[in-house]
């Protein structure tokens, strides 16, 4: 028995103690086949799933390796049904393999007729397949290759997919670093995805998950398709590929509601590709109309259904997906993994922040009593309204004032989900409001003058919530949000996370109205960044009142 | 002194060679037979011979085959001319069992071996009686041959069309008495014919060794196992505490249903199967127990089992196992019909023999993790007996399989903690070598408490009451929450208890936000109180609700102030009302929806009419219904008045009814058999009500406890129970 960093539990969780001097070897021997869950700030928690497990056997590991892994940095003795199921497991990839065949096109081979008999027989298969060409083979449908792997995989029998990528129509791309060098994470995030040859890369927010695409790019050297959120995400992104880039303005286009720009570098908005006109998406048809060699998708936890559905169909595509919170309220983050490919990199929030490449932020929650009158209105409102009182309580604004008069002088944002408390903020405090109708050249305008340091101060609403690029932004205010939602949470402290130029830490507040439905919504919310080892301290109004930060 | 007969024979043997009989057949010494006769009877009965040759290994199990097929009194040169030179040991062995014994004219076998060893022994038909020119056979033509071929290694009969018709091979072999016509349709092959077409031997394959067990040498064998005793405890404590949270509810017919092992598996997060043992191994430990009313419970033994030390609890666990008859595996086995976990139809006979048997060969190939296959056919040589089946591969499957999660085995190996469980040893060595406990946890920022080893017993204990567990193992995380603080303020803990417990036991800081979490849930805590009453009482006047409360003469109602203008009653609103009306106070009744109910109703029943049976004379029946009566009772007396007649003719025929003692009988019915077969016995036999009747009967033949007879009264052959026969005499 050693007395090594790591617990195998019986369930497939593995507890990586990192006060321990072996963790960070650990960490990097157990990264290619576990799955980070949760980095808190004593024990990590990875799980052996059997996606995980498979794509470690698609990078090359193989089941001996993950054994002698788990039971070299083992604490305790490993169950050993457990290093039985994880070799049973890993010995299940590859058995069905898709690949391309001159006459047929795309075919599934195997090694185990008995399971190409299996597969044959499952229901959501068989319409996929074409016809048996002999008792190891039969063909598929090509335009079928997403839809057959998503099923493979479901059954159990993933198939490991030597049809290749199309490369796309080439374009020369190359990184252009001069003042600014590529950091090393990017770097690894950016080959592992190459390796890969799709999936998602995961970085926190403010990590600069814009260079890992470009580093993407210049990998690729072919025209890309970027999809992003909104148009001042797209804004942003030609500035920094202008930046970090040999590619020129011409090169890239912009394809929004307002240009139809379509260039070797397009991007996208998803508001654009999932609009309607008499009932038919007719922007999804960009996916076709040019040969891509890339496509990223920015945000990819916010990807829409339609782009879903469409993304399975272009499989033989690259494809790479940019995240810093794959948590979906609607349990979504599996299809993700599926349609554009597995989790390739991830690192604990924490110790990007130990590197410097983020602020080191403070998380404090405010808990402000309701009045008397407030309380009996609160109690006695209809259910659906209950969140929309709690979270907009006159005694909140008193708060946020106070709260921003505290930190006058410091660039600050106070961030809310409804509209008629933002307007009353914004007159309150005395500072410009941006929200959903705010025309864009005034957005980018207000943006603008808040990164120089002329606007001390912005009220936004849920526009903000991502994608937007406020680098000297210190201190967040938040005052209601969406519901429970996790990665609203963690987007929001993202636009504080940008390394100050005097590496000062961020403060992120939270003003949650005492014993309502919107301190349980709040305790959902810190979820995820609890997990991420931030530590939320909980203080009193009144001590906000009183000046005790 | 000549010896006669088997028992004659155990007269002769010395004590060392009993006291070698009895050690190979315990069953003859359970109980003390009280004499040799006795004991003879015992030993050449069917089920004694039947135990003693199941546990003979397959080369004796051949050596007693030959034993069997040679025509009495045979020698040892014959035996071994069928066998092999070592077959002499076996014989040695052989008679040292009882199986064969020595009369002073040759060897032979006890009278019921044959029948316990089947009809047709290594697929042999009877012996000719006619006498053959087996060389003949070497020129017998090609369809003959043939038919030869298909017949030699058995089964020795054969299917024709008509045996008046025979194909010209069949034909052949009748004229020269190479096969012995059976019936119309069936021929049969001679035993000498068919010994001398196997080249004058009687088993295809001479088996004298067993076969060699293969398999790979896993390394890590101790840290597996360790690792499989630390899971199984673990497991079994799982168990319990679930059952003894929310005890499960046993089957009718018994056992446990297929939801709550479905439930119960998906707890402990393994197999049904694998659930299925632990639950098995805890109800054979008597760690748990069904109750009367159906309920699955922990027993208090379980308790006094946790304080015990790891190495104790896992010998407690283990010794159940290896002595229990019950096969866990079996449990859900049929797709028809489930077969219930904890049910009563678990028990199989030989369990334990075959458990101790995988132990045994697990002993001898130490270091090796066996392949099934070969591991199976070295079991199978062991215990070649096809009685009952034979030794069936999943038994031996399951429980190679148990050795492993019981973790007497490490990858298949047995390990240093099951050679030592099985030699008797105190296992002290699993106390040294499973993780210590720890007596901390580490509290984290997002509501998880992490122990980083096995916990303590107690401190487990309370973590359990106030986080649930999200993850189990060598370690254990605890996930803290609304409601499992709750849970623990129900149990009687108060925030600050349960913040002081945890910021004692952690190593880490407290987090604020766990901190507030406790505060804020303690605060509502028990806000609001539930309780149950019969009726109450109410007046806007507190003044009123006073005097009621002091006026002494209400004291029958029990009544109790739970708000300044509320009080509860333990009796109904009827009574309560009839009592204070009847002290002078003017109460009006209140329905549930606050309504004041006026005046007295007219009563009526709640439930519904049920007016009571008529009684009555029968109706008449139809002619039909009589006839048939009739005709039913006067067959029905016919039949008696013929048997009583036959009855009164046989006693006085016969006088006085026969005595003899059970042992008499047997001895008497079998040595009549030998000697004088093809005469009448007189016997008293008793039916069912104990009355006994007179029987004259031809015996046939003496098999397992019975004696199938031709009864003289009825002209059939019948089975007669032994032990019913109240005695025997010669006409």
């Amino acid at each position: 028995m050693t007395d090594g960093p790591l617990i195998v539990q019986s369930d497939k969780t593995l507890l990586l103690d990192i006060d321990h001097p072996l963790s960070t070897e650990c960490r990097r021997a157990i990264a290619p086949f576990a799955e980070l869950e949760r980095s808190p700030e004593h024990i990590h928690t990875y799980r052996l799933t059997n996606l995980g497990l498979w794509n470690a056997r698609a990078a090359g590991h193989d089941a001996e390796q993950v054994i002698d892994t788990l039971i070299k940095y083992s604490r305790f003795a490993v169950p050993h049904s457990l290093l039985v199921d994880v070799a049973e497991t890993m010995s299940r990839y590859g058995r069905l393999r898709l690949e391309a065949d001159p006459v047929h096109g795309l075919i599934l081979v195997t090694t185990d007729s008995s399971v190409l008999e299996e597969v044959i027989r499952a229901k959501k298969i068989a319409p996929l397949l074409g016809v048996r060409i002999d008792k190891e083979t039969i063909a598929v449908h090509p335009s079928q290759r997403g839809q057959i792997k998503q099923s493979l995989l479901r059954l159990g029998w993933p198939a490991e997919d030597f049809a290749g990528y199309v490369d796309g129509q080439a374009h020369e791309i190359a990184m252009k670093e001069g003042d600014w060098k590529i950091r090393q994470y990017q770097e690894h995030a950016a080959e592992g995805f190459w390796h890969g040859g799709s999936g998602v890369v995961v970085l926190p927010c403010g990590a600069g998950k814009t260079i890992v695409g470009c580093a993407a790019m210049a990998l690729a050297k072919a025209t890309t398709l970027i999809l992003v959120t909104n148009t001042v995400a797209a804004r942003q992104w030609r500035d920094e590929l202008l930046r970090r880039t040999t590619l020129n303005e011409d090169e890239i286009g912009e394809y929004s509601g307002s240009k139809k720009e379509i260039r070797p570098v397009t991007i996208a908005t998803y508001q654009v590709m999932t609009k309607k006109k008499n009932g038919v998406y007719a922007h999804l048809d960009l996916f076709d109309t040019h040969d891509w060699g890339l496509i990223i998708y920015d945000e990819v936890h916010l990807l829409p259904a339609p782009i879903f559905r469409f993304t399975a169909d272009i499989q033989s595509r690259r494809r790479l997906g940019l995240t810093a919170t794959l948590v979906r309220e609607d349990g979504m983050e599996g299809e993700v993994f599926s349609l554009i490919g597995p989790k390739r990199f991830d690192v604990p929030w924490k110790e990007i922040e130990a590197q410097g490449y983020i602020a080191p932020a403070e998380c404090i929650e405010v808990r402000v009593n309701l009045t008397e009158a407030e309380r009996l209105s609160y109690a006695t409102a209809e259910p659906e309204e209950r969140y929309r009182y709690c979270a907009t309580t006159r005694t909140k604004r008193n708060v946020v004032e106070k709260l921003v008069e505290l930190h006058a002088g410091e660039q600050t944002l106070v961030i809310g989900q409804y509209i008629d408390q933002l307007d009353e903020l914004s007159e309150t405090l005395g500072v410009p409001l941006i929200k959903g109708d705010t025309p864009q050249k005034e957005r980018e305008r207000l943006f603008a003058a808040f990164r120089s340091g002329e606007e001390k101060c912005l009220v936004v609403s849920k526009v903000a919530n991502f994608s937007v690029d406020l680098p000297e932004a210190t201190i967040a205010i938040q005052v209601s949000g969406a519901f429970g939602s996790r990665q609203e949470e963690a987007q929001r402290l993202g636009r504080i996370l940008r390394p100050k130029s005097d590496g000062r830490g961020a403060k992120f507040y939270s003003v949650v109205s005492r014993d309502t439905i919107d301190q349980d919504f709040a305790q959902n919310r810190q979820r995820f960044l609890a997990e991420q080892g931030y530590s939320y301290r909980i203080i009193d109004a009144d001590d906000v009142f009183q000046g005790k930060l | 002194m000549e010896i006669r007969s088997y028992a004659d024979y155990l007269r002769t043997l010395d004590d060392g060679a009993l006291v070698s009989m009895f050690t190979y057949r315990p069953d003859l010494v359970t109980p003390v037979p009280p004499d040799i006769a006795s004991l003879a009877v015992r030993s050449s009965s069917a089920p004694s011979l039947a135990r003693a040759v199941d546990a003979l290994n397959k080369w004796q199990l051949q050596v007693l085959e030959v034993c069997a097929i040679l025509n009495e009194p045979f020698t040892e040169k014959e035996v071994v001319a069928l066998t092999d030179k070592s077959a002499l040991f076996v014989m040695k062995n052989l008679i040292e069992r009882g199986l064969i014994y020595a009369e002073k004219d040759g060897l032979r076998t006890p009278a019921t071996l044959k029948e316990v060893l089947g009809n047709e022994i290594a697929g042999l038909g009877p012996a000719s009686l006619a006498k053959l020119k087996l060389k003949d056979l070497d020129d017998a033509p090609a369809a003959a041959k043939k038919v030869l071929e298909a017949m030699v290694w058995g089964p020795p009969r054969g299917t024709v069309s008509d045996i008046k018709k025979p194909s010209s091979g069949v034909a052949w072999l009748l004229e020269h008495g190479f096969l012995v016509p059976f019936n119309q349709q069936t021929v049969v092959l001679p035993r000498e014919v068919a010994i001398y077409l196997r080249g004058n031997k009687v088993h295809k394959e001479l088996e004298p060794t067993p076969p060699k067990i293969i398999g790979d040498k896993p390394k890590d064998v101790q840290q597996a196992a360790i690792a499989n005793i630390a899971t199984f405890l673990r497991w079994t404590e799982d168990v319990l505490n679930y059952w003894a949270q929310e005890p499960a509810t046993a089957l009718r017919s018994g056992g446990l249903g297929i939801r709550e092992l479905k439930e119960l598996a998906l707890h402990l997060g393994v197999e049904e199967s694998c659930a299925a043992f632990i639950a098995e191994i805890c109800y054979v430990s008597g760690l748990l127990t069904i109750e009367a009313d159906d309920q699955i419970l922990p027993t208090h033994q379980f308790d006094i089992w946790l304080t015990q030390n790891a190495s104790y609890r896992w010998q407690y666990l283990a010794s159940a196992w290896l002595i229990s008859s019950r096969l866990s595996g079996l449990a859900g086995k049929d797709a028809g019909k489930n077969i219930a976990p904890l049910g009563p139809e678990l028990d199989r006979s030989n369990a334990a023999t075959i458990r101790a048997l995988t132990l045994e060969l697990l002993q001898q190939n130490d270091g090796i993790a066996p392949n099934f296959e070969s591991f199976a056919a070295a079991a199978r040589w062991q215990l070649p007996s096809k009685r009952s089946g034979g030794l069936q591969q999943d038994y031996l499957f399951w429980t190679l399989r148990e050795c492993e999660w019981l973790g007497i085995t490490g990858q298949g190996v047995l390990s240093q903690y099951g050679a030592d469980f099985l030699a008797g040893g105190d296992c002290a060595i699993i106390d040294r070598d499973l993780p210590k406990p720890v007596d901390h946890i580490l509290i984290q920022s997002d509501n998880t408490a992490i122990a980083p080893g096995p916990l303590e017993h107690e401190v487990a204990q309370e973590l359990s009451l106030i986080a649930d567990v999200e993850s189990r193992g060598s370690a254990t995380v605890f996930r803290f929450s609304e409601s499992s603080i709750r849970r623990g303020l129900d149990h009687g803990r108060t925030g600050d208890e349960i913040t002081k417990y945890l910021s004692k036991t952690s190593k880490t800081p407290m987090p604020q936000p766990l901190e507030y979490l406790i505060a804020d849930v303690a605060k509502k805590h028990g806000k609001l109180r539930v309780g149950n009453t019969a009726a109450f009482i109410r007046c806007e006047d507190p003044a009123l609700i006073a005097q009621i409360i002091g006026d002494k003469r209400l004291e029958v109602l029990r009544l109790r102030r739970i708000a300044p203008e509320v009080l509860v009653s333990h009796f109904d609103a009827a009574e309560t009302m009839h009592v204070l009306r009847s002290f002078g106070y003017l109460p009006a009744g209140e329905d549930s929806e606050g309504l004041l109910l006026s005046g007295p109703r007219v009563q009526r029943a709640q439930g519904k009419a049920r007016p009571p049976r008529i009684i009555g004379e029968y109706e008449k029946p139809d002619e039909n219904l009589i006839q048939l009566a009739v005709r039913a009772l006067r067959t029905g007396e016919k039949s008696s008045r013929q048997q009583s007649t036959m009855r009164n003719i046989a006693t006085e025929a016969l006088g006085s009814l026969p005595r003899t003692t059970a042992n008499e009988t047997l001895e008497m019915i079998s040595d009549f058999l030998q000697h004088q077969p093809n005469k009448s016995l007189s016997i008293g036999y008793a039916d069912n009500n104990g009355l006994v009747s007179h029987r004259i009967i031809d015996p046939l033949k003496l098999s397992a406890g019975s004696l199938i007879a031709r009864d003289h009264a009825t002209g059939e052959v019948q089975t007669f129970r032994i032990a019913r026969i109240t005695g025997v005499a010669t006409l």
